[in-house]
């Protein structure tokens, strides 16, 4: 069927032209009152079918039901329906018909009429139509008659159609266990019919039945893996035609990598050797381009195989052998000689005779002098320190002597070239920075010494500084060290004119060793569980705000460095400085495809640290809306049939893996109640229940929600020890599974407690509705508290929550439990005190800590240099859930006050209002949170008055830098270094300027939040 | 370091370091995944050791309508260059150079005539990039960029490379077996 205007299909060449240009104008009671005109006098149901179909596009909602209840009479009725009808209807029931209902109306139907006419050209199209719904059972139906029907033809796309749809459903929730395994067999005896076909035909050709193109034979390999046993996959792997090695002769190199892969999974090292070996021997002969097999991760399996050998030494020995024959070929491009020379080094790493980390041997190791060989070939590239960072990390203390005082040294006076120096230099910089990150530059200290107790467990191996993790030692002379060449780089014109010819600008480089070793020596660390502090609070703002002064001045000389825009967007939102943290964030141009790996950098837990943002005049949420509802708007993967079309098997297996992942993302989740949550701070109308909305369609308890967040382009200088970068620089811990849920089930229970029935709603029967309100109610909380408890007291829960959102989602599942309890509690019954007045003292006690916490942080100051007004500032988070928590239990107590008084108004005896007892808790808790919310207020007001004072600048500059009187030796050498970089404190004074205002305009925004 | 491999819809999560480049445009889901559906194995990637992806290139095989063949304009059978990029960090090591071959070598079992790809008339760096892997102008078309154009010029070039179908096929029609191409580097 074709269609026409408006989207609506062309009826059939048959029918006149008066009712048909009714149907193409939409009149549809004309095409109501022709068709049934039409239906009398000829008798053919399809006029019957345009008639619904018409009445479906009908206002009254019986009308609209037509085209459901036929379709219905059609499945009950077992005749095989015809086809246009079909069409037409499933058009006319298109906005109400749900996947599931389809899946049970018109996808049999459809079934039904393949099976009746499995050559028509009209198959095809059913098919197509099932899986738009995603119908797998009707789908996998349709396929496996499409395949029958032309199983002679030579047409295989249908038989592969069948087999990839078996496959599909046999993982597929629409399949119920049982059947699950009788498919799951089934595919898997069909893709073996096919390969033993090819094995034992001469010449497999195009209308066998057997595995031909690359896309069949990963179909194969990937179904083996999944269902069939590994002994099996294993004698299969062995094939001489469908095998990786005969398949890489064919330049299928996606078949080898997925063997490879199996193998690596089961530890199968000697396979793995084995493989890589041949695939290596057939790039040195040419049987395969060496593309096919050149990559490093070919060549870092070989070499690990090799050192799990029982053979290890000639296995390692053929290793390098094959290694010295790709060296001599003329052909290797830049890349692969890079490739190469990395094996070289991770070979060195694998010798049965390289030393351990705690040998008193010379540094100059293999291991060492291999580090070295490879930096000189490639210490200017970009890459060099991310290429070296790990087989540094792994060198023993003694290596890593040698490493530093005797191989880069050398290596530095041989570099004749200005340029060359300082790239090498400032890699050396970043070595050092790694290094007071590594366990091997530590030794224990014993707590006693002579009899003295101290503070100090580890001594720095490198500086003999006794110490507490890092080493302060160290960073400070880095910093010192990073200053010094970068003010190298800056007083030299020659060096300046260099720059541009470079891999990267080195002054970039500098600036962020610069900025992490003064992170470090502030005291920031991760935050990755409930009980850590606010994120600043233990941290020396001095030096916390020089560290983002330094990289700050680095990125207006370099504004188009990713990395640095990236850390300092980081920062600024630790600073509470969102809307220049914003200004930052922009021109990086997180758009379409790749928000969700990397809008939660910028977006996660936003509407907590700065809802003035979303008083912008775009929607912040906008892009990622738009995004979530172009890509998931249908329930079938995007592009899917294209893949079908195509015969890309790989493809359509790999595309519905990632559509399942991107409806569980928890960016998603993000995005949606953030959003929410602002619109809910300004007032503004939430339109739909966060349960109703269609991207939240599928998501349940059970539903494992997924974090996705891309940091690939942090520089991470930490070693592979200790956390990453990125962990150091968040508000709290990172998306998970369990925050994302504990925030759904919150939003549902304020959906709940905000719900208000429309003005016009007048229920026909009040005391039947009200017995049904009270169930739904009743339920909804059950369920609610259920899940959230659940959630809640997961093991890694604590892990995945700030402080604050830990009380908030503690206090809203008690909430559910309380105002559960109290509208069970009517005067008739006895009352549940103990119960309610446990969980009103939970709610107090939870909210209490988490008051305190607001309060302390508002009134007190751990560093003399520094006001409350600093922290409060850097810490909107905790007050934001403060309110959000206090009005939780305001709402609540307003819902349970409502309900007592509809009950009231509904039954005048008083036997239905709820106990009184209920009552006066839940009034208490209001008094409590409205208390608190006043507080919030006059916090705000407060903010607001101190950013109006003048003297923000001195202040500012007195907070960075520090005002002379009592600072450290030490901080000064720092401090002076900072000074250097960024022009003293008048080259920081437009910085301060852009903090300040940035700080003003986000306290602006709290105050239009509302507060009740 | 790098590996090759063809794309996968996941590697999505894995673009920053190719995509918050400036030059690298970033387009909506469907189109990555129209490619991979219709041509994967002309959509190949290169990864790092972490699995970031630091460059890729998609393409795609196509030829004009049936109703243009007798148009001066009309395209047989080809495979055509829709982007390529590189991560900063990952540059002139040739791994722009290593995924058009593999391209290249896609088209090849594809039975493409040539490949062919547009470039703006002043991006001479890619111009030459091309050229030094044996591309040549076939055309110039004007205007291409339109008004919003930055480029004065706003044309672009078509670039082309024989592949060995096509080479096959111009040695047919030397011998008198398949009718004369038209076009041909400028």
């Amino acid at each position: 069927m074709s269609y026409g205007r408006y989207g609506r299909p062309a009826l059939k060449n048959s029918v006149d032209v008066q009712l048909q240009t009714a149907f193409t104008d939409g009149n549809w009671n004309t095409v109501i009152r022709l068709a049934d005109k039409r239906f009398k006098t000829l008798k053919d149901p399809y006029y019957e079918a345009i008639k619904i179909a018409a009445e479906s596009q009908l206002d009254g909602t019986i009308e609209r039901c037509t085209a459901l209840i036929a379709i219905d009479e059609l499945v009950k009725s077992k005749a095989v329906p015809d086809y246009d009808t079909v069409e037409l209807l499933e058009w006319a029931a298109r906005d109400y018909l749900y996947d599931t209902e389809y899946a049970e109306t018109l996808g049999p139907l459809r079934a039904r009429w393949v099976k009746a006419n499995p050559k028509s050209k009209f198959s095809v199209k059913c098919l197509q139509s099932c899986l738009e719904y995603w119908d797998l059972v009707s789908a996998q139906q349709i396929a496996t008659t499409l395949d029958k029907a032309f199983a002679n033809s030579g047409d295989r796309q249908y038989m592969f159609w069948s087999i990839t749809l078996t496959y599909l459903l046999s993982i597929s929730p629409q399949c119920s266990e049982a059947s699950k395994k009788v498919y799951s067999l089934l595919v898997v005896k069909q893709l073996e019919r096919a390969a033993d076909i090819t094995e034992n035909s001469e010449k497999v050709e195009s209308k066998d039945r057997g595995l031909l193109q690359e896309e069949e034979i990963s179909l194969y390999y990937r179904v083996m893996l999944s269902h069939g046993s590994k002994e099996d996959f294993v004698s299969r792997m062995e094939s001489s035609k469908l095998g990786p090695l005969a398949q890489l002769k064919e330049g299928r190199k996606d078949l080898f990598y997925q063997a490879l892969n199996a193998y690596e999974s089961w530890s199968e090292w000697d396979r793995i050797y084995d493989l890589c070996r041949q695939a290596l021997r057939l790039g040195l002969d040419g049987a395969t381009p060496t593309f096919s097999v050149c990559d490093y991760k070919v060549w870092k399996k070989f070499a690990l195989a090799a050192s799990k050998s029982r053979d290890q030494e000639t296995a390692l020995a053929e290793v390098q052998s094959i290694l010295k024959e790709f060296i001599a070929l003329k052909t290797n491009t830049a890349m692969y000689k890079k490739n190469i020379a990395l094996t070289l080094l991770d070979t060195a790493f694998h010798q049965p005779t390289a030393p351990g980390s705690s040998g008193n041997e010379s540094g100059l190791t293999p291991r060492v002098i291999q580090i070295g060989l490879y930096l000189d070939s490639y210490f200017d590239k970009l890459s060099a320190f991310d290429d070296v960072k790990d087989f540094v990390a792994e060198l023993g203390f003694e290596e890593v002597k040698g490493l530093m005082e005797e191989v880069l040294p050398k290596m530095l006076e041989e570099k004749s070239e200005k340029s060359s120096q300082v790239i090498l230099k400032s890699l050396i910089c970043k070595l050092r920075y790694l290094l007071t990150t590594c366990t091997q530059t530590l030794s224990h200290n014993p707590s006693v010494v002579d009899g003295q107790e101290h503070d100090k467990p580890y001594q720095c191996r490198l500086c003999s500084a006794l110490i507490t993790l890092p080493c302060e030692s160290c960073l400070r002379s880095v910093v010192a060290e990073a200053a010094q060449i970068y003010q190298q780089i800056v007083d030299d014109s020659e060096l300046l004119a260099a720059i541009p010819r470079l891999d990267k600008d080195p002054r970039i480089d500098l600036a962020l060793v610069m900025g992490n070793s003064i992170l470090k020596l502030s005291g920031l660390r991760p935050r990755t569980s409930d009980v850590a502090p606010a994120p600043l609070r233990d941290v020396n703002p001095s030096l916390f705000l020089q560290a983002v002064l330094v990289l700050d001045t680095q990125l207006k000389v370099t504004p188009g460095d990713v990395a640095l825009r990236l850390l300092l967007a980081q920062l600024y939102l630790l600073l509470g400085c969102a809307s220049y943290a914003y200004q930052i964030w922009t021109p990086l141009d997180v758009k379409r495809t790749i928000q969700d790996s990397l809008s939660p950098l910028f977006f996660d837990r936003i509407s907590s640290l700065s809802p003035g943002l979303f008083t912008g005049t775009r929607p912040l949420m906008e892009p990622l809306r738009s995004y979530y509802n172009n890509s998931l708007h249908s329930s079938c993967p995007l592009r899917i049939w294209d893949a079908f079309g195509s015969g890309s098997y790989s493809s359509i297996l790999e595309m519905t893996e990632f559509d399942s992942k991107l409806r569980r993302s928890c960016t998603l989740m993000m995005s949606i109640v953030e959003e929410r949550r602002a619109t809910r701070a300004f007032g503004g109308k939430i339109e739909c229940e966060i349960g109703d909305l269609a991207l939240t369609d599928n998501i349940d308890d059970t539903t494992i929600l997924l974090n996705k967040t891309d940091y690939g382009s942090f520089v991470n200088l930490e070693s592979p020890q200790g956390p990453p970068i990125q962990e150091f620089l968040r508000i709290g811990p990172e998306l998970s599974n369990e925050r994302a849920h504990l925030s759904f089930l919150a939003e549902q229970y304020l959906d709940l407690i905000h719900h208000k029935p429309p003005k016009d709603h007048r229920p026909y029967k009040p005391s039947e509705a009200s017995i049904k309100e009270r169930a739904y109610t009743f339920e909804t909380l059950s369920q609610l508290n259920n899940s959230l408890t659940s959630f809640i007291h997961r093991p890694t829960t604590p892990a995945a929550l700030t402080s604050p959102e830990a009380t908030y989602y503690t206090v809203v599942s008690l909430l559910s439990a309380a105002v559960l309890t109290a509208l069970s509690s009517t005067r008739a019954d006895p009352y549940p005190a103990e119960t309610m007045s446990v969980l009103t003292s939970s709610i107090r006690t939870a909210f209490t800590g988490l008051r305190t916490r607001f309060t302390s942080s508002s009134t007190s100051s751990s560093s003399p240099g520094v006001d409350e007004t600093f922290y409060s500032l850097s810490d909107m988070h905790t007050l934001s859930y403060v309110r959000e928590t206090a009005l939780a239990m305001r709402h609540s107590a307003a819902f349970v006050q409502a309900w007592n008084d509809r009950e009231l108004a509904r039954d005048r005896s008083g036997k239905s209002t709820l106990h009184k007892d209920g009552l006066a808790e839940m009034k208490a808790l209001d008094a409590m949170a409205a208390k608190t919310v006043t507080e919030v207020k006059g916090h705000i007001q407060k903010l607001k008055e101190a950013l109006g004072q003048g003297g923000w600048l001195d202040k500012m500059l007195d907070w960075t830098f520090g005002g002379e009187k009592g600072e450290k030796e030490e901080d000064e050498k720092v401090r002076k270094a900072v000074e250097d970089v960024v022009g003293g404190r008048e080259g920081a004074e437009e910085w301060v300027g852009k903090v300040v205002e940035s700080w003003g305009q986000g306290v602006k925004g709290w105050g239009l939040v509302k507060m009740e | 370091m790098a590996n090759f491999r063809q794309f996968r819809p996941d590697d999505l999560n894995k673009f920053s370091k190719c995509n918050l480049d400036p030059f690298t445009e970033t387009y909506e889901l469907g189109f990555y995944l129209q490619y991979h559906a219709k041509w994967p194995s002309l959509f190949q990637v290169a990864e790092d050791q972490h699995g970031n992806i630091i460059g890729y290139i998609m393409g795609k095989l196509e030829s004009s309508p049936d109703y243009y063949k007798f148009s001066e304009h009309y395209l047989p059978w080809h495979a055509h260059i829709t982007a390529v990029t590189v991560a900063p960090e990952a540059r002139r090591l040739g791994i722009g150079k290593m995924l058009t071959e593999q391209l290249e070598a896609a088209a090849d079992a594809n039975d493409a005539w040539f490949v062919d790809l547009f470039v703006r008339s002043t991006n001479h760096k890619a111009i030459q990039f091309y050229k030094s892997m044996g591309y040549s102008i076939f055309r110039t078309v004007k205007d291409y960029y339109g008004d919003h154009s930055s480029d004065p010029t706003k044309s672009s070039r078509i670039l082309r490379h024989a592949q060995a179908h096509e080479e096959r096929r111009q040695e047919g029609a030397r011998s008198g077996k398949w009718r004369e191409v038209r076009g041909g580097p400028e």
